[in-house]
């Protein structure tokens, strides 16, 4: 078409790059690389949704050298078991996790990327990511465990042309998926995906919006299971983001709203939450010293009455 | 007997200050004034039991003058379920408390002291300390709830001696009591007492020990209800302390030591302990700044696998 091909470097799993951000203005109707289907709430869930837990969490990761790392993680805590009367009853749990990252880059490409995680319960997860060249790349996820039935494996394979991006996946237990992503003006990308799962025969649709400006992103989704969802993030400053969120259960006729705020301030770094089902959640990252870092964490629901915290320690970046 | 009486300051509820220390050295027999018999375990468990709490503590202290403050405390968090044995269950719950503080001293007596607390599950707890004289001082305690028959009044009355200290108790639901320690030696003092519990025509008796010096207190007591307890403190410096304990029931024929030490700085204070039941706890305050403090609490219970973490802060003194 024209000469001014945007090149979207492909997305690392591990941080928001989002594809089509260092591009110029195309001179005429080239448009910039969407994000891939899966991706587009990535920065409303950063805000949203952070890892919160409860108990302890302690973590450490070591790099041995620039392409490959170590890391543990110990949790002791309480996980939630299903109550009788709706009350809400918890059990002591606590696992301990090897993992190992490999990341091999050869200028903006992914090579190769693997990142396992043994639990101590006896279960491993492992995925590759490999870039065959700019446009294709192959993806490979695993959970094995002890228990039969459970285990999981995924394929996915992702082409990017110059304004969309699709996606094929299959996985075990015969499921088929397929998604797809197109950008229509520089700032408004739309989608769909296709789902077939074939040991229960069912199949879902989904279609996607996203509309992405310098400051705010919103994007829409519907899915066949009745599902509407809508996120919305301003960046009101360098340091704080606000992000909002709403779901709607067609089926179930139930509603949800929630609103965050995400506050980077030198040391640390604040997510806060506040839910129509008055659930408040606040997550809390200090930077102690350099590869020090406190952890709070905390849930407050306070229609079932169930309060949720946690503290925990990472070492390493 | 002598002239050089060594006085000795009422026990405050809320320091350690031991009666006898800043008396002089008698120069003819008289002895210095003992410890309350309830009190000789109290540097002990000062170190071996801090306050470990499960869940989120807020407390705030205000002391409006010299004389009167109050205090505003939240607890969120688990308590154990009973009767959930072997695998321990929690629920979440959650409190308010609010708390009135007053103190009235001439010299150094406390004409009057009274610290009353209300939970906001309906709970109400009172005392009330006077010393009439320098000898002789009353306690009134009351616990009151919603539910019958679990309220709770006890009336102490203190006489100390020149070198004894006698308390006679009466309590609600025909409780008495009587104990009595006696300064031997300078550094030995010995105890006894005696309760009755009128309502299940029950009666015990116990005997107690305390050999204190400049950096060791050792404790031992025995009770008729089967129990035989020692404690070990020793002040390694002025920063550093080590506690130790043993508790043996000679009717369940259990026992259980628990080794622990205290570490006290300018901005924090630690205190771990471990256990031969395989507990391990450790508990942390942290000046943040003046006024604030930050605390930390965890307790690991490898062979029940219970664990129990609580983060909390602490506005005021």
């Amino acid at each position: 078409m024209g000469s001014a091909i945007s090149y979207c470097s492909p997305h690392h799993a591990l941080t928001a790059a989002v594809c089509g951000d260092d591009i110029k203005l195309p001179e005429y109707t080239n448009l910039p690389c969407p994000v891939m289907y899966e991706e587009i709430t990535r920065e409303a869930y950063m805000s949203l949704k952070p890892e919160h837990f409860e108990g302890l969490r302690f973590d450490i990761s070591r790099a041995v050298n620039n392409k490959f790392a170590m890391s543990n993680r110990v949790f002791m805590g309480l996980i939630d078991l299903p109550g009788n009367s709706g009350s809400v009853q918890k059990q002591s749990t606590g696992h301990f996790d090897v993992g190992a990252n490999l990341v091999d880059q050869k200028g903006k490409m992914d090579v190769v990327l693997v990142m396992r995680r043994i639990l101590s319960e006896g279960r491993l997860s492992a995925k590759v990511k490999y870039d065959v060249n700019n446009r294709f790349s192959i993806k490979a996820d695993a959970q094995l465990t002890n228990e039969p039935h459970f285990t999981l494996g995924m394929f996915n394979f992702d082409y990017k042309g110059y304004d969309y991006q699709a996606r094929l996946t299959m996985g075990n237990n015969a499921y088929y998926g397929i998604n797809y992503m197109q950008s229509v003006t520089p700032k408004l990308s739309l989608g769909g995906e296709g789902i077939w799962l074939g040991h229960q025969r069912k199949s879902s649709m989904g279609l996607a919006a996203r509309y992405k400006a310098d400051t705010v992103i919103c994007t829409g989704h519907v899915k066949s299971e009745g599902q509407i969802n809508f996120t919305y993030v301003q960046r009101l400053s360098d340091k704080l983001s606000v992000a909002s969120d709403f779901v709607y259960n067609w089926n179930s006729r139930e509603a949800n709203t929630s609103m965050a705020f995400d506050y980077l301030i030198r040391q640390c770094r604040l997510r806060g939450r506040v839910n129509t089902n008055y659930c408040t959640t606040a997550y809390l990252e200090e930077k102690l010293t350099s590869g020090l870092t406190f952890l709070l964490s905390a849930e407050l629901d306070h229609i079932r009455k169930n309060y949720k915290f946690g503290f925990g320690m990472t070492i390493g970046d | 007997m002598g002239s050089a009486v060594s006085y000795c300051s009422p026990q405050q509820i809320q320091t350690v200050d031991l009666c006898g220390s800043e008396g002089k050295a008698p120069e003819s027999t008289n002895l210095p004034c003992p410890v309350k018999y309830e009190e000789i375990n109290h540097e002990a468990y000062m170190s071996l039991k801090p306050g470990l709490f499960e869940g989120l503590r807020f407390d705030v202290y205000r002391s409006m003058n010299r004389k009167f403050g109050l205090s505003n405390s939240l607890f969120m968090g688990s308590v154990d379920l009973p009767d959930c044995a072997p695998d321990p269950l929690k629920q979440s719950t959650a409190h308010f408390e609010l708390g009135a503080n007053l103190i009235d001293q001439k010299g150094k007596m406390d004409v009057v002291l009274m610290m009353g607390r209300v939970l906001s599950k309906g709970c109400m707890s009172a005392r009330v300390k006077c010393d009439i004289t320098n000898r002789f001082s009353i306690k009134a305690n009351a616990e009151l709830t919603n539910e019958p028959h679990f309220s709770v009044g006890m009336f102490n009355f203190d006489y100390k001696g020149n070198d004894y200290q006698a308390q006679l108790t009466m309590g609600n639901s025909a409780f008495y009591s009587v104990n009595y320690t006696q300064r031997v030696t300078p550094k030995l003092s010995l105890g006894g007492e005696w309760m009755w519990f009128g309502h299940q025509r029950k009666s015990c008796m116990g005997l107690a020990a305390r050999y204190q010096t400049d950096s060791v207190i050792t404790t031992a007591l025995v009770k008729s209800e089967g129990d035989i307890c020692c404690t070990y403190i020793q002040k390694l410096s002025d920063k550093v302390l080590v506690a130790s304990d043993f508790v043996y029931n000679w009717n369940s024929t259990e026992a259980v030591t628990s080794i622990a030490y205290d570490h006290l700085l300018n901005q924090y204070r630690i205190r771990g302990r471990i256990d031969t039941n395989l507990c391990t706890a450790a508990y942390l305050e942290e000046k943040i700044s003046a006024g604030l403090t930050l605390v930390l609490s965890a307790e690991l219970d490898h062979r029940k696998k219970d664990y129990k973490f609580g983060f909390g802060l602490t506005v005021g003194d």
